[in-house]
């Protein structure tokens, strides 16, 4: 070959690799910018007056003395709606009848938009769903509701053969010659006077229980269901592992029967996890019965099984990668086999089974498939340390896909699914960075 | 040291979260996604009220027999009554599933809001979902292939809509795509002008259009005086008659309380 073709054969794979490296980084910015930017209007976001009336109705939080007096203020300019609603309903009663049964359906649109944007209207009975007790929450959906107010959506279908186009007509001109008119300027100019939107920040987001399947609240049950699963799976994988390792690498003769073994064990590793799911309902709920319903003991061992191929394989490799010396060195000095492995080879392996020990935690913690039939639940509050045997967790992994398919008003919470694939991500990252810190950590005290 | 008492300090915080939560039997819930809405406004209703522990699964109403008949569930949730062959396993094992009808349903057939079809008689809707028919025009609507949804074959709506439409036993069309929830329907059908699906009535909101079967629309009225051709109780089933707090849970949707949130769902009381 000569030295030209050799150049070009080397510069185009230098410039492959580069470029997959640049494709990778895109769709990790692709998935990942949007995550994070939503996620954090979960917890960051213009809260109306709405938003503190719930805080300090549902969860006891913040200044009632400054809620009254903010009430109030947004109270005195949403009187002259409600007056104004009053006016119209007078002027209803007085319409000729079928001009009566034209406004009649218009109107109960503007109302029913209105208890959308500011909640139940005056002579609304109370309603028993928390989600109907309030306007709206947040301001950018407040901007949206006030867009349904003021403009009603039309279809467009004069072209037969093509489906019809969505257009809005102002809902003012069609209330054109009634004293409602003046209702939609007056909401306009003055929505922020009836909502007082201010900077948020949600801490109890992260704190605080769902009120009435998640419209509102936050998402601690979620956040503390993947710790006890994942740190449940832990406790039963991470031991376990590592002696099937030691087992492995130090006490197994290497024949047919280890090597069977170690080709179950990786071909396990590779088993789609939607099946450890389905093993974990029928072994350990239907068979051993290891709790009544699902619950986070039966989550955690179905986890445990499904991260221990990965857990000894990791340890396998590190045990390995102890030099032969260091045992060589250990019996020569006439250290047992036992007592070589306990105080020689696992310390010096310790960084590696741990790298991997963390890395499997990150994948537990992540996993939704294995938790559907064995642990979670879509709704459920924070559970204990002495429920894990017999209740049933929401996870953070189930719940984002639960809220953002099955739930009933799915667009309606697109802030609070963005927040739970932000805090599952977060938690992910920082058991792989502590991951990676801790490996350095060892290695540094071993060498030093 | 400091690290290590923080550390324990964290730990605690879930264990005191523990003995403050702890109540003394839990009220599990399995099943339909259709009556989930239901099933976990009363779990929030009830555990306001009575410190009682609720968890509810969406898994559909197969899962939650199957569940029942498992004993690892207090009450399935089914949008369809349970088939003789669950009874008969449930039998085999000494399980007897007792059925509370909770409220009614109306099976909504929804389209794309820009789709100017407005009603559909129930022969349309079964060749449509046979796949006879398979354009919008040949129903009265534009040019444009109709994009059938279907539930899984686990879903009790899946199974009241082939019964009370298409009939039993008839093969649904192969290109029918199927979705898992009525959450996932209500969204395909939102994001895809010709697509048709099926919704509990609670599920119904602006994003879809609901046409009229026969005639009359899915509504509160048509719907509970049963002029509306596809209606269908929901169901809470029990393992044998109920006592304690399951049928204090289960009473829910008989007391005023219970009604209303039903009602504010967008389902029918009886």
């Amino acid at each position: 070959m000569n030295l030209g073709t050799r150049k070009i054969l080397d510069r185009s794979f230098t410039a492959l690799g580069i470029g997959s490296i640049v494709i990778m980084a895109l769709a990790l910015m692709i998935v990942i910018v949007p995550i994070v930017t939503n996620g954090i209007g979960a917890l960051f976001f213009t809260g109306t007056v709405e938003h503190r009336k719930m805080l300090f109705h549902e969860f006891k939080r913040g200044d009632s003395q400054k809620l009254t007096e903010e009430s109030a203020s947004a109270e005195r300019y949403r009187a002259k709606v409600y007056e104004m609603l009053s006016g119209f309903e007078a002027e209803l009663e007085t319409m000729a009848p079928e001009k009566k049964r034209e406004y009649q359906p218009k109107y109960t649109e503007v109302r029913t938009a209105l208890q959308a944007l500011l909640g139940p209207l005056p002579g609304d009975p109370e309603p028993m769903l928390t989600r109907f007790k309030y306007g709206q929450t947040r301001w950018e959906k407040a901007e949206a509701k006030l867009h349904d107010l003021l403009y009603e959506v039309k279809w467009d279908n004069s072209d037969p053969n093509v489906m019809s186009k969505e257009y809005f007509v102002s809902r003012a001109i069609s209330f054109e010659g009634t004293s409602l008119v003046k209702l939609f300027p007056y909401v306009e100019n003055n929505i922020s006077k009836m909502l007082l939107p201010e900077f948020t920040f949600y801490w109890g987001f992260i704190t605080d229980s769902s009120v009435d399947s998640h419209f509102f609240g936050g998402i601690w049950p979620e956040i503390q269901g993947t710790f006890f699963l994942a740190v449940g799976a832990m406790l039963f994988a991470f031991p376990l592992g590592v002696i099937a390792a030691v087992y492995f690498t130090e006490y197994a003769r290497p024949g047919f029967f280890n090597s069977m073994l170690r080709s179950a064990n990786s071909t396990l590793a590779g088993v789609p996890s939607i099946v450890f799911g389905m093993f974990g309902l029928a072994f350990f709920i239907n068979t051993l019965k290891v709790s009544e319903s699902k619950s986070v003991i039966a989550g955690a061992l179905t986890l445990a099984i499904m991260i221990l191929p990965t857990i000894i394989r990791a340890a396998e490799e590190a045990i390995l990668a102890v030099p032969k010396t260091y045992r060589e060195a250990s019996l020569s000095l006439g250290s047992t086999k036992w007592n070589t492995i306990v105080t020689v080879i696992l310390p010096a392996a310790l960084p590696g089974i741990l790298t991997g020990g963390v890395i499997s935690l990150g994948r537990a913690a992540g996993e939704t498939a294995p938790i559907i039939f064995t642990a979670a639940v879509s709704v459920g509050s924070a559970i204990g340390l002495a429920d894990v045997f017999s209740s049933p967790t929401p996870a953070l992994s189930w719940n984002i896909y639960n809220l953002a398919s099955e739930h009933e008003a799915a667009a309606q919470i697109r802030h609070v699914q963005y927040g739970m694939a932000l805090a599952l991500v977060s938690i992910v990252l920082l058991l792989n960075l502590s991951a990676i810190v801790l490996r350095a950590r060892i290695s540094k005290k071993l060498k030093g | 040291m400091m690290k290590k008492l923080l550390l324990l300090a964290f730990f605690l915080s879930f264990a005191v979260g523990a003995t403050a939560n702890a109540a003394d039997k839990t009220i599990v819930l399995d099943g339909s996604t259709t009556v989930g809405p239901i099933a976990k406004s009363f779990a929030t209703y009830f555990t306001r009220k009575f410190g009682i522990r609720v968890t509810v699964s969406e898994s559909g109403s197969g899962n939650g027999a199957k569940s029942l008949i498992n004993h690892t569930c207090s009450i399935a949730t089914l949008s369809r009554p349970m088939k003789a062959e669950e009874l008969a396993a449930a039998k085999k094992i000494g399980v007897n599933p007792v059925a509370h009808v909770i409220a009614l349903d109306g099976l909504a057939m929804v389209v794309h809001p820009g789709n100017p079809v407005r009603s559909l008689t129930k022969a349309q809707i079964s060749s449509i979902y046979r796949g006879t028919v398979t354009n919008w025009q040949e129903v009265g609507g534009p040019n444009a292939r109709i994009v059938v949804i279907q539930r899984e074959s686990n879903s009790g709506t899946e199974d009241s809509f082939k019964e009370l439409v298409v009939g039993k036993g008839v093969q649904i069309t192969r290109n029918a795509e199927t979705q898992a929830s009525n959450g996932a329907v209500k969204n395909r059908v939102s994001t895809t002008p010709g697509a048709i699906g099926f919704l509990g009535l609670g599920f119904v909101d602006r994003s879809v259009k609901s046409v009229a079967v026969n005639g009359i629309a899915p509504t509160i009225p048509s719907v509970k005086n049963g002029t509306y051709p596809v209606t269908r109780p929901l169901y809470f089933y029990t393992d044998g008659a109920p006592s304690g707090p399951v049928k204090q849970f289960i009473e829910l949707s008989k007391t005023a309380d219970g009604r209303r949130m039903i009602s504010e769902l967008g389902f029918v009381n009886q």
